[in-house]
């Protein structure tokens, strides 16, 4: 168990910099997931606080103490690997005991320690067989056997995950989960599944492009999401952007949206906001995006709607259902752009015609469309 | 082949020292690498690289029975190409390596292809196409200067069978020697372009194949217009292998002509030795070695760079 | 491997049945060519000289002498030594063990640290090392008596055993190398955080994944320097001489009667060793001939 603290850490191969100075700090027993699309940096950061990567500008501290130069070995982490990495001429208890029998422990204790990770792992009986002759999950539990045995103080997952099948990776999933829940180990975890994000993490990190868009736990960064490549990063369908002008009516803020284009004239529509952004004033006329997620979009239901103010009417016409079962899809024109809804099934409207929707505007954001920083 | 490698840069090349207690066992690990390639590096460098400047400056001398270090200038080089007995080499060069690479090709592609056609006894085949590969030119030699000798051979052989003008005695005529260890270079090295072939044979992708025959394309279509053009870099491959064979050439010659008769079937590697280890020559020999340096870079360096470049697949 | 065209239907038909007949026939005539001077070697070498001057070239032995072999392996002349071939036999293993040892060592190492610890340089540090497989001899043959002198090495079996040991070096690296490259990378970052070093990872994981590629490289070097010629003709003297070189001066002697049989069977003596790891391993010898031929 420790802490681990990241302070504006660069890495440079020759002239390319491919993480630009990352800053993050956990506490002791978090969890956090690093989460961004391929290339943007995640394995290499990953690799630098395991010690496999040098650190081109910055520090890592795992307990306080700068582990820069510190070798691997020393650094009291372990890792699982994306290919498990397990050693095909071992069996799978000497792969596990590895590297206590680096640290030059005893038959004895290796036996002991290697026995205990199998009971937990539930995989005693594949202690005598080799790596080849293990089916996916079963190498993944191995791999995890071998970062579990030496009670790491951090654990550094790379993508554990993604070489199994759906239904097994939901399941290995869970056991990691508990396995954390049970351990209390810091663990760190790279993956771009954004449901393995939210799932797991008590704080997630994305990443683009080797910077951190946002540090924050996985519920924040789906409801206040930092930026527009956030908000898009996660959620699936993703979060509707609308354009519309910021404007007041009355003594309420709201987004106005303008209907674009010759065959939808009229007047335009006015979203109002349930809470003024900050800096409203500056922002009072000029263009913003309007993120708002598709299941903040319903089928008007007068009864709840009464009650809530933030819940607001609009009629739109309706383009194509996407049942998905749970729930249905709907495409919908709204000033001339098509916005996602995610509505409940037995509310089916009618492809094609208009239909009455409520729009949650409490759990609308606003975004500069400039630079693409929430407002 | 692939040189790019997925990167990985352990901690041998750290940014910083590492902190107390680390000192010279560190410093030593983060160079181990180095170190355990530097003995081979510098075996290398000396012995390959070196030597070849040491054959360079040695040829811009005048150098005879020793070596001797004045530089003379191109004196060698002059001398070497006045020689009858180098255009002799390097024409004996062209016809042999003409000869060698092209039937080696025809023949190991011809067996390649058929072998490929589901054959019973593919494998006992293959292994009997491809054992010279396995034995010396002076072993087979040997059997090959017995099996040409007019007076024991095949000439011999098939007089005995009632043919008493037959002649088969290239081996002893002037300009035709060369021809016999073009036959006995085939023999032992079409094999190894048989199985070169093969394998990529196989690794064509059987769909391309199947796509075509439903499309109406015969069997030898398929090999010519589609198989064939997709294994073109395994031409280029054994090409390449097949010239600096025969540039390299030297055994076949020793054991089977001698260069005979009397230097109608040198090639530059017979000149070489010859001019440097028994005629005091030094100079010329060192010269006649750099041309067939040159000849072989010529061929394989171009050859080397598309494959290390990534520009395998044509 | 299965057949390019097994995924086809077979043709059926007279036709077909009879180019299948022609296939097999040229097929057939195509060993028969690769098989004969082998078969020529063998049957002559059972032969008494009578046999062979009143036989024909293609008549097997009558009756099987071995008188030739054992004439060949004991008291047949090279040069002036009458020793037989067995001396020089020996002279070739002393030579071919070490140097294979050594150099596929070596290899596997520079394998290992040019794949797995890569360092700046590494790709032309490869790439220089590899060129040395397309050195032709000559332009070093020179130089390196004149060194084997300076290190008093000239004539020894330790000088051609360094000589052998140098030049092999390109293909145990070459061999190693592509083989190092398709074992994941993960596999040493995983081994590092574990705790073990450049050695511990090479010897405790590299090399027990590297028993097919040792193969390959064993047998290749073997063959390459039990079949030398030109080395051992060039650096080798009088008694230290290797088997490829005894038989040339056996064959090529022009003293007394020629005894074909003998030549014969002492090309079978010089031939047999690599002969017979050929017919015990020829897939790796092979497997070995297209990882030479560069193509990774
Ligand atoms: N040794 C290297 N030399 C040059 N560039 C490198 C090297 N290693 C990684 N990179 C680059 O650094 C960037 C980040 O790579 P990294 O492996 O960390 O990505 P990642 O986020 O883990 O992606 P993925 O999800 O595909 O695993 C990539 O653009 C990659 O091309
Ligand atoms: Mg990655």
């Amino acid at each position: 168990m420790a802490t681990l603290s990241i302070n504006n850490v660069r890495k440079q191969y020759g002239s390319v910099e491919v993480l630009k100075g990352i800053d993050l700090s956990l506490n002791d027993g978090e969890f956090l997931v690093l989460l961004g699309p391929s290339g943007c940096g995640k394995s290499t950061l990953l690799n630098m606080i395991a010690g496999l990567e040098t650190i081109s500008a910055g520090e890592i501290r795992i307990d306080q103490r700068v582990i820069n130069g510190v070798h691997p070995k020393d650094r009291d982490i372990a890792m699982v690997f994306q290919s498990y990495a397990l050693y095909p001429n071992m069996t799978v208890a000497r792969n596990i005991g590895f590297s206590l029998e680096m640290r030059g422990l005893s038959k004895a204790e290796r036996d002991e320690a290697i026995g205990r990770v199998a009971k937990l792992l539930q995989i005693e009986h594949l202690l005598d067989r080799k790596p080849a002759q293990l089916s996916g999950g079963q190498r993944q539990r191995v791999a995890m056997g071998r970062a579990l045995v030496r009670d790491p103080k951090i654990f550094l997952f790379d993508e554990p995950l993604s070489n199994l099948d759906a239904k097994l990776r939901v399941d290995m999933r869970t056991e990691i989960k508990k396995l954390h829940q049970r351990l209390g180990t810091t663990v760190v975890y790279v993956t771009h599944d954004q449901i393995e994000a939210m799932t797991l993490a008590s704080r997630i990190a994305i990443m683009k492009e080797g910077v951190v868009q946002q540090f924050a736990p996985p519920q924040e960064v789906y409801e206040r999401p930092a930026n527009m490549y956030v908000a898009s990063f996660i959620g699936s369908p993703t979060m509707n952007f609308i354009r519309g002008t910021l404007s007041a009516e009355g003594d309420r803020l709201g987004v106005s949206v303008t209907a674009k284009g010759p065959s939808e004239s009229g007047p335009s529509r006015f979203l109002p906001l349930a809470e003024a952004p900050a800096e409203a004033d500056r922002w009072l006329g000029e263009e913003v995006i309007l993120g708002v997620r598709p299941e903040a979009i319903t089928c008007y239901d007068p009864a709840i709607a009464a009650g809530n103010p933030a819940l607001v009417r609009v009629s739109c016409r309706v383009s194509v259902l996407e049942p998905t079962g749970a729930d249905t899809i709907t495409y919908i024109q709204l000033g001339g752009q098509e916005v996602v809804a995610r509505i409940k099934p037995s509310d089916r409207p009618v492809e094609g015609e208009p239909a009455d929707f409520m729009i949650d505007m409490s759990r609308a954001n606003l975004f500069d469309p400039r630079t693409e920083q929430r407002i | 082949m692939t040189l790019q490698n997925p990167p990985f840069q352990p901690a041998e090349e750290k940014a910083r020292p590492a902190p107390a207690g680390s000192g010279f066992r560190a410093s030593a690990q983060r160079h181990l690498s180095k170190l355990v390639v530097a003995p081979s590096f510098a075996a290398i460098l000396v012995f390959v690289y070196g030597f070849i400047l040491w054959t360079l400056y040695v040829s811009f001398t005048n150098s005879r029975m020793l070596p001797v270090y004045d530089l003379v200038g191109a004196d060698a080089y002059v001398r070497l190409w006045k020689l009858e007995r180098w255009y002799v080499a390097i024409e004996n060069l062209l016809i042999f390596g003409g000869l060698f690479i092209g039937i080696s090709l025809a023949i190991g592609i011809v067996l390649a292809v058929l072998l490929d056609q589901r054959i019973r006894g593919e494998g006992a085949l293959r292994t009997i196409y491809l054992y010279p590969m396995a034995l010396s030119f002076i072993v087979t030699g040997t059997a090959w200067k017995w099996i040409l000798n007019p007076s024991i051979g095949v000439q011999e052989f098939v007089r005995g069978l009632g043919f008493e003008t037959f002649t088969f005695d290239w081996i002893v005529q002037q300009d035709t020697a060369v021809y016999t260890l073009v036959i006995a270079a085939v023999w032992q090295s079409s094999g190894f372009v048989m199985a070169l072939f093969l394998a990529a044979l196989r690794g064509v992708d059987q769909e391309i194949i199947k796509a075509a025959y439903l499309d109406g394309a015969s069997l030898p279509r398929i090999y010519w217009g589609i198989v064939l053009p997709s294994i073109r870099p395994v031409f280029m491959s054994a090409f390449v292998i097949l010239a600096h064979l025969a540039v390299k050439s030297y055994d076949l010659v020793v054991a089977l002509t001698g260069g005979g008769p009397g230097y109608a079937s040198d090639l530059p590697a017979t000149f070489m030795y010859e001019m440097t280890f028994r005629r005091n020559q030094i100079a010329i020999g060192s010269a006649s070695a750099l041309m067939m340096l040159a000849t072989v870079v010529a061929i394989i360096v171009p050859y080397l760079y598309s494959e290390l470049k990534g520009g395998k697949r044509v | 491997m299965s057949s390019l065209t097994s995924s086809l239907p077979r043709a059926d038909g007279a036709g077909a049945r009879a180019a299948r007949w022609g296939l097999y026939l040229i097929l057939l005539l195509f060993a028969v060519w690769y098989l004969l001077p082998l078969v020529v070697m063998v049957s002559t070498s059972f032969k008494s000289l009578d046999e062979i001057r009143t036989g024909s070239l293609l008549s097997l032995p009558r009756d099987i002498s071995t008188d030739a072999w054992s004439y060949a392996w004991t008291n047949a002349c090279i040069g002036a030594d009458c020793r037989g071939m067995a001396p020089y036999f020996l002279n070739s293993v002393i030579i071919v063990v070490p140097a294979v040892i050594i150099s596929t060592l070596f290899g596997a190492l520079n394998g290992y640290a040019l794949t797995k610890w890569r360092f700046r340089g590494a790709n032309l540090v490869f790439a220089m090392i590899l060129f040395g497989s397309f050195l032709p001899s000559q332009v070093i043959l020179l130089p390196m008596a004149q060194t084997l002198g300076f290190l008093g090495l000239a004539g020894t079996a330790g000088g051609l055993i360094l000589v052998h040991v140098v030049y092999g070096l390109a293909f145990t690296t070459l061999f190693f190398r592509n083989y190092y490259v398709s074992i994941p990378d993960d596999l040493v970052k995983a081994a590092t955080i574990d705790g073990a070093g450049f050695f511990q990872i090479f010897t405790k994981i590299m090399l027990p994944l590297s028993l097919p590629i040792m193969v390959v490289t064993i047998i290749w070097q073997f063959t390459q320097i039990w079949n030398d010629f030109l080395f051992g003709a060039s650096f080798a003297a009088g008694g230290a001489q290797p088997v490829t070189v005894a038989l040339n001066n056996l064959v090529n002697t022009t003293t007394g009667v020629k005894q074909y049989n003998v030549d014969m069977a002492a090309a079978m003596i010089a031939g047999l060793p690599t002969l017979v790891v050929y017919a015990l391993a020829g897939k790796y010898f092979i497997r070995g001939l297209t990882a030479g031929s560069v193509k990774g």
